[in-house]
């Protein structure tokens, strides 16, 4: 069957700008017309200043937000020797597709994702989710198996990618995208955790200061 | 009310930030080659026609067009139309005022700043051209209103076709900014 013989939704929206500064020089001639006095600079010059002030201004105060400020402060964690089964069920029960690992220090060792118990069941060439559902119908005992005697460490991954508690927001994002991941842990200086921020999380943060 | 008054001149915000070298260099070049190509005009066309090319206010409007090209001030409308309109105003003042010489500069520096405002040509160095229509002597009074042609309006539009040619040159500079 043909590609064409399916309808095709065309799901793309129209492309918006990060920063969608809509001031026109009209805009600047009118609230030059408000000033009494002479100024000294064209509405051209103005939109030009205007544009850069407003790029500074959203980057300072995209970097006076930090990880501190949006991150979950109550992070449910696991041990280095939590059995694997228990750390499935408490991802289970918190419904979270992800948990940092700490060891005995408090430090952070690592962090267990789903992907993680995918690869350690059905191994790291898994293509999909399905092709392990159809494993698990061929091979019932197989992903228990898996699992059975495992701790936390055995399959977590390590170390984890963290952003410090003074990370801007914009660093934060920069991580989340650079690695592909969506949820990164906040440790201190220490490398105690701290918090863990979700890509949730980031719809706290005002809009506009999405960084690209 | 004079704490309010004496407030206002304390200033409200920090001064601009200064130019780059390029600029400096750009600034020098416009400059020279402006007052230099009316100067030349001035010494090799004028000389002993009784004719002058060369007057101060040129000086200041060179600052404004290689020094600050793209300030409305030196525009091309601020530029002709505030040299010539004040001109005007500078010859005429002192035709009518030429008794009480001091009367006859304040009136041609006051209606030229008034009149460039009036008609959006607002260019300092007209301030300069309408005065020295009033104090510049015998051979600028002996002019009269071919000042507004010469020296003012040539040399005027020698220093427009110099800035044209020159303020381009550069990949940081364009000029005008805007015609009329």
């Amino acid at each position: 069957m043909d590609k064409k013989d399916f309808p095709m939704n065309k799901l793309s929206g129209p492309k918006t700008e990060p920063l969608n500064i809509t001031i026109s020089d009209e805009d600047i001639y009118q609230a030059m017309q408000e000033i009494s006095g002479y100024l000294d600079i064209t509405p051209g010059d103005f939109k030009e200043i205007y544009s850069h002030a407003y790029k500074h201004a959203v980057e300072k105060i995209a970097r006076s937000i930090t990880a501190q400020h949006i991150m979950n402060n109550e992070v449910i964690s696991v041990r280095r020797n939590t059995p694997l089964l228990d750390v499935a069920r408490i991802m289970a029960e918190a419904g979270v597709s992800g948990v940092p690992v700490i060891d005995t220090a408090e430090n952070l060792a690592g962090v267990i994702s789903e992907k993680d118990f995918l690869y350690c069941i059905a191994g790291r060439n898994t293509q999909s989710f399905l092709s392990i559902i159809l494993q698990f119908i061929e091979n019932k005992p197989g992903i228990v198996q898996a699992l059975e005697g495992k701790k936390a460490e055995d399959i977590m991954t390590a170390p984890a990618i963290t952003v410090a508690e003074t990370a801007s927001v914009i660093d934060v994002i920069k991580t989340l995208k650079k690695h592909a991941i969506n949820r990164v842990p906040v440790v201190d200086q220490n490398g105690h955790l701290r918090g863990i921020i979700t890509r949730a999380n980031l719809l706290r943060v005002p809009a506009g200061l999405e960084a690209d | 009310m004079i704490r309010q008054y004496l407030k206002k001149m304390q200033g409200t915000t920090i001064s601009p930030p200064g130019v780059n070298r390029t600029e400096i260099l750009c600034s020098w070049i416009g400059g020279f080659l402006g007052i230099a190509t009316v100067g030349y005009i001035n010494e090799k066309l004028c000389n002993g026609t009784g004719m002058i090319m060369l007057i101060g206010s040129f000086g200041a409007s060179a600052v404004l067009l290689y020094g600050a090209v793209k300030s409305p001030l030196a525009q091309p409308r601020n530029l002709m139309g505030g040299h010539i309109l004040s001109a005007l105003i500078g010859v005429t003042s002192y035709q009518l005022f030429s008794s009480h010489i001091w009367f006859a500069a304040a009136a041609a520096v006051a209606t030229a700043i008034a009149l460039m405002h009036i008609t959006k040509t607002l260019h300092p160095p007209g301030g300069a051209t309408a005065l020295i229509a009033v104090i510049g002597g015998d051979q600028i009074h002996s002019l009269v209103y071919i000042y507004v042609l010469v020296p003012v309006g040539i040399g005027a539009f020698v220093m427009l076709i110099i800035a044209l040619l020159v303020n381009n040159i550069p990949r940081s500079r364009r000029y005008p900014e805007f015609w009329f």
